[in-house]
């Protein structure tokens, strides 16, 4: 790996841009644990919605999705939506922005804490799984205060914000807290794909008819091909 | 041509009307329903008609997302979560063209396997070869620079590896960089030229080498799996005996093979269209950020056999010349290559045993091309540039004694 980024150094000695930060290898030594979370059940991604609006939007955004957008998927009404994930400090049309101001992120932080609208096709369902429930205390043990780290991203900026429903939760219950908040990850990173999956077999039951009319159709008119 | 139309009956009407004004019927008669075509045509002679198809399906999904897409560094990333989750089918239609982008050079890999296969590339053919390898070429920059468009991290840090490779040509390398990316970095600007160059200009290339590509062919003729030319016997009339009239024969013929294809682009479409990270990269999920370089950078999966042979060479702009010259000596097939016989179905082992060599090392530089350099990959990388342009070298002279089997006269 050294090897290809001082080749990519090279590659990109004649650039002016100064390429500041260089990251190590992504070379996970942990194995991800299997989020098994499904995005056609709509009571998990209901609670999952729940737990995003409650959890994660304290500091991310999934800019890319509206309320009535989620609604229309996970069966809300318009004014359900934005009063169970906004308590109506919304509108339905808004998008799902961040509750935090501007610039708190990157102060209290000291990074702006990313969009997770697409968060499940870069990382993955698996990755975020094991991450949300990859934190541990560096300082086991001490008294005060608790430092946390994570086995997936260790050094993350981001603290255990699970830590209050996991300390209350059975280890069933925070499997099924971890796995909803994956479903919805899941959902909000391709809202359209339950209709993809639909669509396709239809579309493909359609071509196979018409495989079948155009096999006959050639066997008919080279009857008269000698060979 | 003219001699063959005396057994139809004079068009009326409509049709007449505009064939005395457009050589309607004649470029029909000339191109397809009089078009004589070897009746002994296998598979490998799907990926030509394929190949247009997919054409076709990336105009008119390319219309429909020039639609909705903004060119612009500050709003291309997110035109294109518009398109996935608000234009009306927009998932669909990207879908189609991302997936359209990797099948199109799919068929264009088998289309060029089938002509190293039965010798499409001989005399008289050497022009179908050539306008066919410009064809690739105009296509591999029109993928380059459309898969800069989603402004995606590995969209950016692609394209940046891919410029930075002409600044390594001496003396004009840097200026030419920057000429090439309009800017210091690659930026707005770049993007937007790349847009227009790819919606516009390579497009418009394109169809114009493809109608030469398929005239030339059409004042040849096809070849066909025996090598034999159907020309030398024909019947009374001067109809080769060994051909059939590309209409209504191949047109049914291809129209089954397009469902075949439509029911396997459908598969990837709406069951794996990130083609397991290899036609949609992971990365490219992530807005361009010019400060942060993604861990792995890999080109997409119809460019790393070239990326492979560029990381093997250990300088730089060997590298450049050297995958440049891999893709330059293809167009030197029809010279290289002395043997008289086409097929390979009479060919001798040599010529057997090297295109299987080529075939090899262009799959396995292609592997190794998306992994992450490591000493091993980059040994290995290294023996199998070499072969594969152990073929070129060698063909020559393999070639001009190479022990043929009798050709039959006819197709068998």
């Amino acid at each position: 790996m050294t090897s290809f980024l001082s080749r990519l150094s090279l590659v990109l000695a004649a650039m002016l841009l100064p390429v500041s930060m260089v990251f190590a290898a992504p070379s996970y030594n942990i194995t991800f644990e299997k989020a098994n979370n499904d995005i056609r059940d709509k009571e998990s991604l209901q609670r999952g919605a729940v737990l995003f609006a409650n959890y994660c939007m304290v500091c991310h955004s999934a800019q890319y999705m509206r309320y009535n957008r989620v609604a229309r998927d996970l069966g809300w009404t318009d004014e359900e939506v934005v009063e169970k994930l906004a308590y109506n400090q919304r509108v339905t049309v808004d998008y799902m922005m961040t509750f935090m101001e501007d610039g708190v992120s990157q102060s209290k932080f000291g990074i702006q804490a990313p969009d997770l609208s697409l968060m499940a096709r870069l990382k993955g369902n698996d990755y975020i799984y094991t991450f949300l429930r990859g934190y541990y205390l560096e300082n086991e043990g001490e008294w005060e205060p608790a430092i946390w780290n994570n086995k997936v991203l260790t050094g993350t900026s981001m603290p255990n914000v699970l830590e209050g429903i996991q300390k209350h939760a059975t280890p069933e219950e925070f499997d099924q807290v971890t796995r909803d908040l994956v479903n919805f990850l899941d959902y909000i990173a391709e809202p359209n794909k339950v209709e993809r999956w639909d669509l396709g077999w239809k579309v493909i039951l359609f071509l196979l008819v018409l495989l079948l009319l155009t096999y006959l159709l050639k066997r008919e008119y080279w009857r008269d091909v000698k060979h | 041509m003219s001699d063959k139309n005396t057994n139809q009956t004079p068009p009326g009407g409509m049709l007449k009307w505009l064939d005395d004004r457009y050589p309607l019927i004649s470029t029909w008669n000339e191109h397809v329903a009089q078009y004589y075509a070897p009746k002994n045509f296998n598979f490998w002679y799907f990926f030509g008609s394929f190949a247009l198809l997919v054409m076709v399906i990336q105009f008119i999904t390319g219309i429909w997302l020039t639609m909705s897409y903004k060119p612009s560094a500050d709003e291309a990333f997110h035109s294109i979560e518009y398109i996935m989750r608000d234009v009306e089918w927009g998932w669909l239609i990207r879908y189609m063209h991302t997936t359209g982008a990797s099948a199109f050079f799919l068929v264009i890999y088998l289309h060029m396997t089938r002509a190293l296969l039965y010798g499409s590339y001989k005399k008289p053919r050497e022009l179908v070869w050539l306008i066919g390898m410009l064809i690739f070429v105009v296509l591999m920059a029109e993928a380059f620079m459309g898969y800069m468009l989603p402004w995606g991290q590995m969209s950016y840090w692609g394209a940046q590896v891919i410029i930075s490779l002409f600044s390594a040509i001496p003396l004009i390398g840097p200026d030419l960089a920057l000429w090439i990316r309009g800017d210091y970095i690659i930026s707005d600007a770049t993007l937007n030229r790349f847009f227009a160059l790819h919606v516009i200009a390579m497009p418009l290339v394109l169809v114009l080498l493809v109608f030469m590509h398929i005239v030339a062919l059409h004042k040849v003729g096809s070849n066909n799996p025996d090598g034999v030319e159907i020309k030398k016997h024909k019947d009374t009339q001067g109809l080769p005996l060994d051909g059939i009239p590309f209409h209504p024969y191949y047109t049914v013929k291809d129209s089954f093979g397009a469902v075949f294809f439509l029911i396997l682009f459908a598969i990837v479409v709406f069951y794996m269209p990130e083609g397991g990270g290899h036609f949609i990269e992971a990365p490219n999920f992530e807005p361009a950020d010019p400060l942060k370089t993604p861990d792995h950078i890999a080109p997409v999966w119809y460019f790393t056999p070239f990326y492979a042979i560029l990381r093997a060479v250990p300088d730089k702009f060997l590298g450049v010349l050297a995958m440049g010259a891999s893709i330059a000596v293809l167009f030197a097939m029809p010279w290289l290559d002395r043997c008289k016989v086409r097929s390979i179905r009479y060919r001798g082992y040599s010529y057997k045993l090297l295109l299987t060599m080529l075939a090899i090392s262009f799959v396995v530089l292609g592997v190794l091309g998306a992994l992450p350099s490591t000493p091993l990959h980059t040994k290995l990388a290294q023996i199998f540039t070499i072969l594969y342009f152990a073929f070129f070298i060698l063909l020559p002279y393999t070639s001009a004694h190479e022990k043929t089997k009798p050709v039959p006269e006819r197709t068998t």
